[in-house]
């Protein structure tokens, strides 16, 4: 019966693929815009989570974000370190400063200054050369997306020459590092340099990054911290969620992708459900010989639903499939550097596909179940 | 379409079976793809309180090696060119031990131009003595003379003017004689001026070599033979040599004021070097200084204006064959007075 039900889905095949259609465009809507969404926001959290080891941040009262910081004095560094169950203390400097390359331009950049010993704060992985470059005088580190901003043509980074506030740079590294919410250039360099770099202020160090011992809660550290020396302490996930959470306050992505996600859905139940209950309706009579012959409405329901879930299969599988390769089309191209579909997006968009379906469904079975037999002779 | 069922239709099954099989390399991506944000452990060690420090009260601090003389800038005497360097760096030497000599040509010069001098006075002496001889003798000879006409009686024998004549010239080689005196007093103090200058161009020789004021080690040798020092020196300018007692080291740890009055003064601290984390070594309390001073810079930055103060403890390295050299920023680990916090005891007066 179920098998009835399929072939007379698949009869008409204009309506099969217009159902088809309807559903794999809403999927791929909602699941790529979700995904462009989740990841733009996540930018906010990329300076976290381009420092591996950290468990817990220390900063400011006042500081907000890796970017969004007011330094404190050098002293905080000994503070911190003083805290019973940290492990570890090392010294972060993150700030803005303008760099003159070799040909003249001018490009806002973001230094960090990483521990000059254990070099804590460069990212995991390198792209090009070792983090032991960091030994040699005047040489900074810059990050891959930062390379294809500042040198055109696909030039090699390795060996130029910066100007860094009236102080020599030169580069001799390229980090693997997932780019920040404005894409700036960032180049990394140990702190002692970093200093001379930067334009000065009183105070300079941004951060205190610091490691729990083992068998400390990084939550209870934070605690800790907080209360012994009066600065605040963040976990590696509050301080990431903090960068997320300053993005949507402060941007209207939120609302703009809210609305694409929104349309997405609503396209999905127009086509689908115009489809759908049009393509009922020209099977009113088929359904109305079916319950001549006796059949109950619960079987009914069932051919339909199986409808549905075959049209919903074939439509959510390309739609999914379809922003896969759209992430995989673009994994290259420096602006969706770092982009992942996270596993909960493709759930939402299949509770969405789901709902659309049983809405339309619930719409087309009403003149169904209300059919008598009779209309078959209509 | 032989490949395919005589009764296969595309929508019917193939597509699901599309549809199915993209859903399974979905997933495959989407699993992969997920960023990898464990937390890992520092690829090289930081440093860290460890043994009974490492979870008990504690306080922090960076500070740097040095002399347990503290570093004597050695000065110079003399302004003038280095003519010769007796030391290198890292030389051990004793207390007065010579160092560098500045030029004495000039000084040498003097010394053979007084030594003249006093030759000179010398012989201006002898010629004194030999006329005070001669006028001892002509004195001697006129006193007979006139002593022989005073006891002839007969006027007529000795006229008059010859006897004037003979007490004239007693008188005139007792002068003689009276001026030769003086001439040798005068040459004798000639001499002993002379002398005395020699005294003083053999001193200005001797402080023309610069020697060790204490027993140590040469840190850093900053001038070179031919090269001008001037005894202004000093102030802001490069000093000539540097050069402390190393044996033992000390290391100096600033510590923040507010966290000042917790350190237990007189405890051990744990102390590693900056980059060798791993080596550290137990340093034993030495003194604290009396004056909490502004916090100097130990980040390289050159115009850094700093409101921190800080408490300024003196600890003693032990043996430790290079691993601590002077200069060096360590990272120490002080135990605190008591488990309280600050925060915790303001809190608990509070109450």
């Amino acid at each position: 019966m179920l098998w009835i039900a399929i072939r007379m889905l698949t009869g008409d095949k204009q309506k099969f693929y217009g159902l088809v259609f309807g559903i794999a465009f809403s999927t791929l809507l909602i699941t790529q815009q979700l995904t462009i969404f989740v990841n733009l926001i996540e930018r906010g959290a990329s300076g976290v989570y381009n420092v591996p080891s950290a468990d817990v941040w220390v900063m400011d009262e006042v500081s907000r974000t890796t970017d969004v910081n007011f330094p404190m004095p050098s002293t905080a560094l000994d503070k911190v370190r003083a805290v019973p169950g940290v492990e570890w203390a090392v010294p972060h400097l993150r700030a803005g400063a303008s760099v003159r390359t070799s040909n003249g331009d001018l490009e806002g950049v973001s230094v960090i200054g990483v521990d000059d010993a254990t070099l804590i704060g460069l990212p995991r992985r390198m792209a090009q050369g070792s983090t032991d470059v960091l030994s040699t005088p005047d040489s900074v580190i810059i990050d891959d997306v930062g390379t294809t901003r500042m040198f055109e043509n696909g030039q090699s980074p390795i060996g130029e020459r910066l100007e860094l506030n009236d102080q020599r740079a030169v580069i001799r590294g390229v980090a693997d590092a997932v780019p920040s919410f404005t894409s700036q250039v960032t180049l990394y360099t140990k702190y002692s340099r970093a200093l001379n770099y930067v334009p000065g202020t009183r105070n300079r160090m941004s951060f205190v990054l610091a490691g729990a011992s083992d068998g400390i809660a990084p939550e209870a550290l934070t605690q800790a911290i907080e209360e012994q020396t009066g600065l605040r302490a963040r976990t590696r996930d509050q301080f990431a969620q903090d960068g997320v959470d300053f993005i949507i306050q402060n941007t209207g992505i939120p609302l703009n992708f809210g609305i694409t996600v929104l349309l997405g859905f609503i396209v999905g139940v127009a086509i689908v459900g115009l489809t759908f209950s049009l393509f009922i309706r020209d099977n009113v009579k088929q359904f109305g010989a079916l319950k001549a012959i006796g059949v109950t409405n619960r079987k009914i329901r069932g051919m339909v639903a199986s409808q549905a879930g075959l049209v919903g299969l074939i439509g959510y599988g390309l739609g999914v499939i379809g922003t896969v390769l759209f992430i995989w089309g673009f994994s290259s191209n420096p602006t969706f550097k770092g982009f992942y579909i996270p596993w909960q997006v493709p759930l939402i968009s299949l509770a969405a596909v789901a709902l659309i379906l049983l809405f339309t469904g619930w719409l087309a079975l009403r003149n169904v179940l209300k059919t008598e037999p009779a209309a078959v002779f209509r | 379409m032989a490949l395919l069922p005589e009764n296969f239709s595309f929508a019917r099954k193939g597509l699901p079976l599309v549809a199915i099989a993209g859903l399974v390399i979905a997933a495959l991506f989407i699993w992969s793809g997920l960023p990898d944000r464990q937390l890992e452990e520092p690829e090289r060690d930081p440093p860290r309180a460890t043994g009974a420090l490492a979870n008990s009260a504690r306080v922090a601090g960076a500070g740097v090696v040095e002399p347990s003389s503290e570093t004597i800038s050695v000065g110079t005497a003399l302004a003038g060119l280095v003519t010769d360097l007796r030391v290198q760096p890292g030389d051990f030497v004793t207390r007065g031990q010579p160092l560098f000599v500045v030029d004495t040509r000039a000084i040498r010069s003097r010394v053979e131009e007084s030594g003249a001098a006093v030759g000179e006075a010398r012989a201006a002496i002898q010629e004194a003595q030999a006329a005070i001889a001669e006028a001892r003798s002509a004195e001697s000879t006129a006193g007979r003379q006139l002593a022989l006409y005073r006891e002839v009686d007969d006027p007529a024998a000795v006229s008059r003017a010859e006897v004037i004549r003979a007490e004239g010239e007693a008188s005139a080689a007792r002068q003689r004689r009276e001026l030769a005196q003086a001439r040798l007093s005068a040459a004798q103090a000639r001499l002993r001026s002379a002398e005395a200058q020699v005294g003083s161009a053999r001193t200005e020789l001797g402080r023309a070599t610069v020697r060790a004021p204490i027993s140590g080690e040469i840190l850093a040798v900053n001038i070179r033979p031919g090269e001008y020092l001037s005894t202004s020196a000093g102030g802001n300018s490069q000093s000539f040599i540097e050069m402390g007692e190393t044996r033992p080291l000390h290391i100096r740890i600033d510590v923040d004021e507010e966290q000042a009055p917790r350190v237990a003064l007189g405890e051990p601290a744990i102390v590693s070097p900056r980059g060798a984390a791993e080596r550290q070594v137990k340093a034993s309390f030495v003194r604290a200084e009396p004056q909490i001073v502004p916090k100097r810079s130990l980040t390289n930055s050159a115009a850094e204006r700093v409101d921190v103060r800080v408490l300024q403890l003196i600890y003693q390295l032990p043996d430790s064959d290079g691993t601590f050299r002077v200069g060096q920023q360590v990272d120490a680990f002080i135990p605190a007075k008591d488990g309280k916090t600050p925060q915790a005891s303001r809190a608990e007066a509070a109450r």
